[in-house]
């Protein structure tokens, strides 16, 4: 049996985990490292550095964290299988060991998916493109040159530094929109931004007040018809500008990704440093 | 001889904000918008509470060692059960209580296992070091104010989404921004400034330079060039060199030992880019 230290490093989120090939006979396990980029939740900022012992069977494309869920299931049919091929009246006492051990097993089942949410569990996904979709890149053209630099640099940003497929950011109106989208392909740069203002402004994105944050692909999601098949995660972030008395809303920011809970709370910080970026007042803001 | 006056910049916005979920400043993860939105004409979808995450987040330690409880509760049940209804404990497969009684004990012991892996992988929280120093802003007074609402950008950035508590800007020679904590002279008991040219004559400088890469150092207290950045607060704990470009450098002192996740990381570098492409369209006059 081979023991291997494993480190957990941070790693930028697209990396795979790899996996010694083996020929894993049942019951042989093998250590092999894992390069599961380890993810931050709650109130903890630091990324968690783990290095620790763990014992896989060495069989590409099985996850060992959802053995729980596989045992809890075999074990589950061959309970019911117990109870139904034995011959006579099932006494008392076995009744009552099938019911505790049909609960266990559903609670084993379920135990991968709650696991999911502690911390240091490598909840990531690696980082696909989606299939359709074109990739656009269009900034307005009613603003400055020093505003379409941030803007431009800002998009570039999100989508090299998270698992961002897509990025839109609105400001005060004008648009810049950088990724992969579904939008119609053989339209210009300019009715691009218009097919993408009547959009926005379908869907009413600018006058969303909060943060919405959906972080997993729910069916309220196809109305969107924006984003390309594939997007998992969407989150939408206005710029406040609280002026004295009413809220007004400078703009937002979107981005799109297809991987599950893809935004982890740093992630999420980061995204509101950029938006902070475009708050405030924009002299640089061209007057046309 | 430098220059540099103290200015008291501060873009009107929370500046007490900090990166801590779940308080009440920052959204929540997945939490339904909370409506302030009558007469909002926003039609999408609102995102919906997922109260499993919520609840695992908050009781991270309790779930963690829920599934020993869970099997040792059905070990002793199983066996409970077998002594109360009088049949004797002998693990055999020869009759359908025997096999029922089993297979739960063999869930029993793969969730009190899981949970022994999940304390096993419990990250240990380092407590962050309130550094020991003054507060200050000290920004060269020739800058632009376009510059000046950038560098305070990236300021409230770094403070708000890593463990920065300093930041020290330094370009073409000129130390353009010192902000946040620093070091208190012993003498005068006042802020202790950047002398450029002690810095830029160590070796720390010069080894950024050369390598022209971000240079980390995770642990200050192990690093023996910890004295040619006096300017930082004496209990600073991790430091990140940020070169700009080719001319200037960016020193980010943080208060938690490893604190700057790879993720802080790659944003730091990515601003870092910015500063430089920012900076370098700026004639800075020169006092050397």
């Amino acid at each position: 049996m081979s023991i291997q230290v494993v480190n957990l490093l941070p790693l930028p989120k697209f990396a795979i985990r790899s996996r010694a090939k083996t020929s894993a006979g049942f019951g042989r396990v093998v250590a092999r490292a894992d390069n599961d980029p380890p993810r931050s939740v709650g109130g903890d900022q630091q990324q968690l550095n783990l290095s620790v012992l763990r014992f896989t069977f060495g069989i590409p494309g099985l996850d060992e964290s959802y053995l729980p869920r596989f045992i809890g299931y075999g074990f589950g049919s061959l309970l019911l299988l117990n109870h139904f091929s034995g011959s006579g009246p099932t006494s008392d006492a076995q009744l009552r060991s099938e019911a505790l051990g049909l609960s266990l097993a559903a609670f084993s089942v379920a135990l991968p998916y709650i696991g999911k949410f502690l911390k240091g569990a490598g909840m990531t996904e690696q980082r696909t493109l989606p299939e359709e979709g074109n990739q656009i890149f269009a900034i307005s053209s009613n603003i400055s040159d020093s505003l379409k630099e941030d803007l431009a640099w800002a998009t570039y940003v999100l989508l090299r530094n998270t698992s961002t497929i897509a990025v839109m950011i609105s400001v005060r109106g004008e648009l810049c929109v950088r990724g992969y989208w579904n939008s119609p392909v053989q339209m210009s740069k300019a009715q691009l931004l218009d097919w993408f203002k009547r959009k926005v402004d379908e869907i009413g994105l600018s006058d969303v007040k909060d943060t919405l944050y959906f972080p997993q692909n729910n069916s309220g999601s196809a109305s969107w018809e924006i984003l390309s098949e594939g997007t998992r995660s969407l989150l939408v972030q206005p710029f406040v500008q609280s002026t004295v008395g009413s809220q007004k809303m400078d703009g937002f920011l979107l981005i799109a990704s297809t991987a599950e809970y893809a935004y982890s709370d740093k992630d999420r910080a980061w995204i509101q440093a950029i938006a902070n970026k475009f708050r405030g007042p924009h002299e640089l803001l061209a007057v046309t | 001889m430098e220059a540099g006056i103290i200015l008291r910049f501060r873009i009107p916005w929370n500046p007490n904000r900090r990166f801590s979920p779940p308080s009440p400043s920052l959204p929540v993860f997945i939490r339904a918008s909370s409506t302030s939105q009558s007469g909002s004409s926003y039609r999408g979808p609102k995102p919906t509470k997922n109260l499993v995450a919520d609840f695992v987040s908050r009781n991270d330690d309790g779930v963690r060692s829920l599934p020993i409880y869970v099997g040792g509760a059905s070990l002793l049940a199983v066996l409970f059960n077998r002594a109360v209804s009088g049949i004797a404990p002998v693990a055999d497969a020869s009759s359908s209580q025997s096999r029922a009684d089993l297979l739960a004990l063999g869930l029993a012991v793969t969730n009190i296992l899981t949970g022994l892996v999940w304390l096993s992988i419990r990250p240990k929280t380092i407590t962050p070091v309130q550094p020991q120093g003054v507060e200050c802003e000290v920004v060269n007074s020739d800058l632009p104010a376009p510059i000046v609402s950038e560098f305070i950008w990236a300021w409230d950035s770094l403070s708000t989404s890593t463990c920065c508590r300093s930041l020290v800007i330094i370009y073409d020679g000129i130390c353009l921004l010192q902000i946040g904590m620093a070091a208190e002279s012993p003498e005068d008991r006042r802020l202790v400034t950047v002398n450029t040219d002690k810095l830029m004559k160590g070796s720390v400088y010069k080894g950024v330079m050369k390598s022209g890469a971000q240079n980390y150092l995770a642990n200050l207290s192990l690093y023996p060039g910890r004295s040619e950045l006096p300017f930082l607060p004496s209990n600073t704990q991790a430091v990140i060199l940020q070169p700009l470009g080719d001319k200037g450098i960016a020193v980010i002192g943080g208060n938690t030992v490893r604190g700057f996740t790879s993720s802080d990381q790659a944003w730091i570098s990515s601003i870092g880019e910015k500063l430089d492409a920012t900076l370098g369209r700026v004639n800075l006059p020169r006092y050397l």
